[in-house]
């Protein structure tokens, strides 16, 4: 066996042989440990001896050829107070001493042997012959004590010296815990004074570079399927978004990788950041990890954070105060998306509120009335609020203008569309015994504003003339009007030509001229009721209106009678549903007897 | 060495050593007995005194096991010349190391 170290005072010795066996190994180091332990070494000191031992057998053994299977190995151990040297003597083939020992790629299985005896101890050497191979492993204690103590007090300097390091190494993780736990119950409290999630997510995070002795951090979070940056360190600026969807690009980008992976990805020297990564251009002089921020299955960002290549790597305790960082900000960003989401929908609703108002207001509170016919209307919102209304325009004792309009949009916008509307039919008097001009008028006037917010308007006008005994209606785009009267068998559905109002600058409307009968009914309504639907998916229908309208002449009731009977018969229909479109329709009933009192 | 599955968790227990000698048999051993929809390996060392580059490789491969199938392996309360060979080999870096 060559020379090795010699120690300072007489070094005692043992030594025996080992059996090619992994077991017996394994036995021989444990006997070894305690022999060791003998000299009063700390605990983590005779586990990097027994591990050291360990690894160089087992390698020894691992390149054992087949004809020196029977030979047995030689460990010696001399050790005493101070210093500990372990000699393996193997009689294999050996193999080359690398000159640089580093550790494999994180997922490779093997390979960590050798860096682990060069880790643990001082100094190694290794010697080959042709008779065998001596790894030379040797290590001093962590602290030395005085030459001139009794030994049973220099056992208990070097047993403090070591419980020193490990209560040292105990308080450092436990005041970094003790920092994030205090950092965050602190936070928990500003956040309720500050709401912004960015602001929040900065001053944490500068504060979490401070305990965890870290240069710099980029907080990227989801935002549809891409990872935006929302948090980055001082006089950092990465602006790219990364797109979640582009798997293609995973090689690429560390922080896409632990998104994606939902796991901690890290960089430095050995395994350096891929130069297309969006950090590689400033971050490569830099080590650290991307970590994953996830809320139950849910991705919510990644949280990246590193320090110069020259200082010391990060260890599992920075590692786990940044878990515990980054789960405290993700629940923080789901709250705050749930309290904007909250937000919104009490705007949404106040919304729809406001244009319930604005179009319960469109409707006219009491209807003209004309000797000899009675005029009802109804209109009931749907849950999301559209711009239905109906308007009676009274011209002169006998005539009047039935107005029923469906403007296609919801909310405030639709709303203010239908206020309009009806302001420009009152305000031409001029037009208002001619439906097509004063449609066309109308059009023209509203064409710039629908067309701008990509709206329009369906409406159907009609007027009324009962000594003429004339209707004319005008239609742009709307749903049918029905006429019924006792001498025609067949219910009229009048449907003049006409865009609705909005499509076209200078579009046409038609005029449908009809005669109106003591005993005529004119229904105006909006596809709201047609399309009313039961349980079954079925539709009210135009046909059920026909029917019900041609039913219902001869028997001599009222619009409002009328009107009653329809919303009965509604309720019936729709039972169970809540309607999806706003339901309007306009009644003008002809009442022969009442005429013939009033004349 | 004790192994219990709880749903799509199992659970590691009394696992004195993971060496050289053992750690092909525990690899195998665990490896055959993981379900179908296991998502979690939850390995207790804070009974495991000895641990070697071996041992390290045998966590590794269940490791990849569970990564193909979308799981984990979670470490728990390393012993502390466990936990000094685990930073020592940057395995923090791989594993969620937890203690509880």
């Amino acid at each position: 066996m060559p020379p090795c170290d010699q120690t300072s005072r007489a070094a005692l010795q043992w030594k025996t042989r080992v059996p090619p066996d992994l077991l017996a190994v394994r036995l021989v180091a444990r006997q070894a440990r305690e022999f060791i332990t003998a000299h009063g070494w700390g605990e983590l000191e005779l586990s990097a001896c027994e591990l050291a031992l360990v690894e160089a057998c087992n390698n020894a053994l691992h390149h054992i050829p087949e004809d020196a299977r029977h030979l047995s190995m030689e460990v010696e151990v001399l050790c005493d107070a101070d210093h500990v040297e372990i000699r393996v003597l193997d009689h294999t083939a050996g193999f080359e001493w690398p000159d640089k020992i580093e550790l494999p790629a994180d997922h490779s299985e093997g390979g960590r042997g050798l860096f682990l005896i060069a880790s643990l101890m001082d100094r190694v050497v290794y010697f080959r012959n042709r008779d065998g191979n001596c790894m030379v492993m040797s290590r001093g204690r962590i602290a030395s004590a005085p030459e001139d103590l009794e030994k049973i007090d220099q056992q208990r300097i070097l047993q403090n010296a070591e419980n020193e390091l490990m209560i040292r190494d105990m308080l450092e993780e436990l005041s970094s815990c003790y920092d994030s736990i205090s950092t965050i119950f602190r936070y928990s409290s500003e956040l309720v004074k500050n709401s912004r999630v960015s602001d929040f997510s900065h001053q944490l995070l500068n504060d979490l570079l401070q305990i965890t002795a870290a240069d710099w951090f980029v907080l990227r979070l989801k935002n549809g399927m891409r990872l935006v940056t929302a948090a980055t360190s001082e006089g950092l600026e990465i602006n790219t978004p990364l797109d979640l969807n582009r798997k293609e690009q995973l090689e690429e980008s560390l922080e896409l990788k632990a998104g994606l992976e939902r796991q901690d990805h890290w960089f430095d020297q050995q395994k350096p950041l891929n130069p297309k990564d969006p950090l590689a251009s400033w971050a490569r002089q830099s080590q650290g990890f991307a970590h994953p921020l996830v809320f139950g299955e849910e991705l919510i960002g990644t949280l990246t954070i590193g320090k110069s290549l020259t200082a010391r790597p990060f260890t599992s305790a920075p590692q786990n105060v940044v878990h515990t960082f980054a789960d405290f900000l993700a629940i923080q960003v789901v709250n705050a998306r749930f309290q904007e989401e909250v937000i919104n929908n009490r705007l949404v609703s106040r919304e729809l509120e406001i244009a319930k108002n604005i179009q319960r207001s469109l409707l006219p509170k009491e209807l003209p009335q004309m000797p000899g016919f009675s005029l009802a209307g109804f209109c009931e919102s749907a849950r999301q609020v559209g711009g239905d209304f109906y308007d009676v325009l009274r011209l002169s004792s006998h005539s009047v203008l039935l107005v029923i309009a469906d403007v296609m949009g919801k909310g405030i916008p639709a709303s203010m569309f239908a206020a309009t509307l009806r302001i420009l039919l009152r305000a031409m008097p001029e037009l208002t015994s001619q439906p097509s001009a004063l449609m066309t008028r109308v059009n023209h006037l509203l064409f710039a504003e629908l067309s701008g917010v990509d709206m329009f308007i369906t409406a159907a006008l009609v007027y009324v003339n009962i000594r003429e005994r004339r209707l004319v209606t005008a239609s742009a785009g709307h749903c049918p009007v029905l006429i019924a009267c006792a001498d025609q068998p067949q219910v009229k559905a009048l449907t003049p030509e006409g865009m609705p109002l909005g499509i076209l600058p200078d579009t046409l409307f038609q005029e449908d001229i009809a005669e109106l009968k003591p005993d005529s009914r004119v229904f105006l309504y909006t596809d709201g009721l047609a399309d009313a639907s039961n349980t079954n998916g079925e539709s009210f229908g135009q046909n059920r209106l026909i029917q019900w309208l041609k039913s219902s002449v001869g028997i001599g009731q009222s619009a409002g009678q009328l009107k009653q009977q329809l919303i009965e018969e509604l309720t019936r229909f729709q039972t169970g549903v809540s309607p999806m479109d706003d339901q309007t329709f306009l009644i003008l009933a002809g009442e022969p007897s009442a005429a013939g009192q009033s004349s | 060495m004790k192994m219990v599955i709880d749903g799509k968790l199992m659970r590691i227990t009394e696992l004195k050593e993971l060496g050289a000698a053992n750690a092909t048999l525990f690899r195998d051993q665990v490896r055959n007995s993981v379900p179908s929809g296991l998502k979690l390996i939850e390995i207790d060392l804070s009974r495991t005194s000895f641990i070697d580059s071996c041992g390290l490789g045998s966590l590794i491969a269940l490791h990849k096991t569970m990564c193909a199938r979308n799981g984990l392996v979670r470490l728990l309360n390393p012993t502390a010349p466990v936990q000094q060979i685990l930073e020592l080999t940057r395995m923090h870096r791989i594993f969620e190391i937890a203690k509880r």
